[in-house]
């Protein structure tokens, strides 16, 4: 017997698979949008080249190539990698994101994702496309370069974890402190195979900047997917980029089945950090007062919009960063930068002794800057393991914009509601 | 595929990442899979590669949240390349299950097993009925059986071959 009531997940399955799909199924659904980037391309080429002989993709228009992870080039290897993959995606006709152009997610959220696609990326934080009401998630390399190929691929209908996310947030505590929460909460496997979905008042007066702030994050509590609703905001986000015809509003059916539950009070959240070397070490910033940090990063995939340009220069204006403190600031896009350089954020970024890298991962995997040994740094990325950074003796803390530009300027980890 | 049988060759803690199965910096190195082998899980566990060389028909086991963290293809392809027969965990991150059966290696998630085998146990299992039993201790375990097309997967060797055989996903 089939239920009536379904989540955000299994309304898009069922309508993408043209059957009536339940959580445990598997189904063969069309694929609207497949990218990789110059961590996972090359093999995604080399397994459809060598296992399935074409060098054709299904469809240009819904294959996207970037060059993020590595980007500006930092040796010579890379750059042919980066010469590998531009020869591939002229031979097909498809798009091609350069050296600059931004992080996948951010260019995926841009330009392509809209609600009701199902959208596959060879990177494990493509979740982060839920926010805009998609069904999103990463694969590896021979899933990647199958789709290509064919513009289909195999799912499980993931069971679904529902987040009742309720309340006003409290001054400096932001979507980033609400999911570093919930990973302490539920641990970095406590939402495997599931798809995460965030709702309630909370995410409703959230931006979807903020919402693709914690959909990004749904892998590192093990989830298939981070999905929101798509309302109101989600129309208005697409309408800005140009492409409000994609909008199609979704919400979860009143009587959808989760397979669990969770209610968070937001309005009694503070500023969180997580600790190395995991996710899920998460306590409240009140708890690490006085580290010195050689290094605070704002940026990359979870924290690198315009919105988190505007708090961290509203923190830094007119201040400097601490004489210690190394300021790196790198925005997710191309389109990103421009704004920031024309609402003014870029001088005072500058003035108080950021440096502003290219668009792209830049930081966040230590490929084209790294750190030195025993030091610690502030990041607003979503990832801490160790060596993440490009260096196995560095300590990676975890936290949202306003938290990681305080402590920039105090030059250790600070209470943004201690100090503003 | 309808059963296997093979010893425990190591039992792994809870949340090991790929990481440990395979570092990173090996990856972009070294493409013969069997040569990378030679690194699984160095880091953790030294004599893994030489031990899984001198077993007959290896199995491992682990406990919940087994191969977390990044989606790199070449772990389980390494684990495989060790001539690992499955892999029976209490739980799997999802994109280290999926690239198993891409790749041919059948993983199995069964509640319990951590905790109910020891190294060099003899298990024995059953697709069909979803059961797991290890013949050393004379207990048994119950699984979810594997999904059809999941069953299917393995028997054609992997996603690409299936793929192949059947000219696309049908
Ligand atoms: S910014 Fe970091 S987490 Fe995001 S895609 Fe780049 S490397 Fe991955």
């Amino acid at each position: 017997m089939s239920k009536t009531g379904k989540t955000m997940a299994e309304k898009i399955l069922t309508e993408r698979c043209g059957r009536d799909v339940e959580p445990g199924d598997i189904v063969v659904s069309p694929v609207d949008i497949v990218f990789a980037h110059d961590g996972t391309m090359p093999l995604a080429i080399q397994q459809m080249e060598s296992e399935l002989g074409t060098r054709r993709v299904f469809d240009p228009s819904k294959v996207i190539s970037i060059c993020d992870h590595a980007s500006p080039s930092p040796s010579e290897q890379v750059s042919n990698v980066h010469i590998f993959m531009r020869k591939f995606a002229q031979d097909n006709g498809m798009q091609f994101y350069e050296n600059g152009d931004g992080i996948c997610h951010q260019l995926i959220a841009e330009k392509f994702a809209s609600p009701w696609k199902v959208i596959v990326g060879a990177d494990s934080h493509s979740c982060t496309h839920g926010a805009l009401g998609a069904f999103a998630t990463g694969m590896g390399s021979t899933d990647v370069g199958a789709i290509m190929a064919y513009g289909k691929t195999w799912f499980r209908v993931p069971e679904s974890f529902r987040f009742d996310i309720t309340g006003k947030l409290p001054t400096h505590v932001t979507s980033k402190d609400v999911f570093l929460y919930i990973v302490g909460e539920i641990t970095a496997d406590g939402a495997t195979y599931m798809s995460m979905e965030l709702v309630g008042d909370t995410v409703r007066d959230m931006s979807v900047e903020s919402r693709l702030t914690m959909c990004n994050m749904a892998i590192e509590a093990g989830g298939k997917l981070g999905m929101c609703e798509a309302d109101g905001k989600v129309k208005e986000f697409l309408r800005q980029n140009g492409r409000e015809g994609e909008f199609k509003p979704l919400f979860p059916d009143n009587d959808a089945t989760y397979a669990n539950e969770l209610a968070v009070d937001a309005s009694a959240l503070e500023p969180m950090i997580a600790a190395p070397h995991r996710v899920d070490n998460v306590k409240p910033v009140s708890e690490f007062p006085g580290i010195e940090l050689d290094q605070v990063c704002i940026g990359s995939c979870t924290n690198g919009r315009i919105e988190d340009l505007r708090i961290a220069a509203k923190v830094l204006k007119g201040k400097k960063a601490a004489k210690n403190t190394r300021l790196v600031i790198y925005p997710a896009s191309r389109s990103v930068l421009l704004q920031a350089i024309r609402e003014g954020l870029i001088e005072t970024l500058v003035a108080a002794g950021a440096s502003i890298g290219p668009p792209g991962c830049g930081f966040c995997i230590g490929r084209t800057i790294a750190l030195g040994d025993g030091e610690k740094v502030l990041s607003t990325q979503n990832r801490n393991f160790k060596g993440r950074m490009g260096n196995n003796k560095s300590e990676i803390y975890l936290s949202g914009v306003e938290t990681a530009a305080v402590s920039a300027i105090k030059g250790k980890i600070t209470d943004p509601r201690e100090a503003l | 595929m309808k059963s296997l049988r093979g010893s425990v060759l190591r039992i792994f803690p809870p949340d090991t990442n790929t990481d440990e199965v395979i570092s990173g910096k090996y990856k972009y190195d070294e493409l013969d899979l069997r040569k990378l082998a030679v690194h699984a899980f160095e880091s953790i566990d030294p004599t893994f590669y030489s031990d899984a060389r001198k077993a007959e028909k290896p199995i491992l086991v682990a406990a919940r949240n087994f191969g977390c963290g990044s989606s790199r293809e070449q772990a389980p392809q390494v684990i495989k390349a060790c001539d690992v027969q499955c892999i029976i965990a209490d739980s799997f991150a999802r994109i280290f299950y999926r690239n198993g059966f891409n790749i041919g290696l059948p993983l199995i998630e069964c509640k319990g097993i951590a905790d109910g085998a020891a190294q060099g146990d003899m298990l024995e299992v059953d697709f069909n009925k979803g059961i797991v039993r290890n013949i050393t201790r004379n207990s048994t375990l119950k699984f979810k059986p594997i999904p059809q097309f999941m069953q299917e997967l393995l028997e054609a060797g992997g996603l690409m071959p299936y793929l192949k055989r059947k000219g696309g996903y049908k």
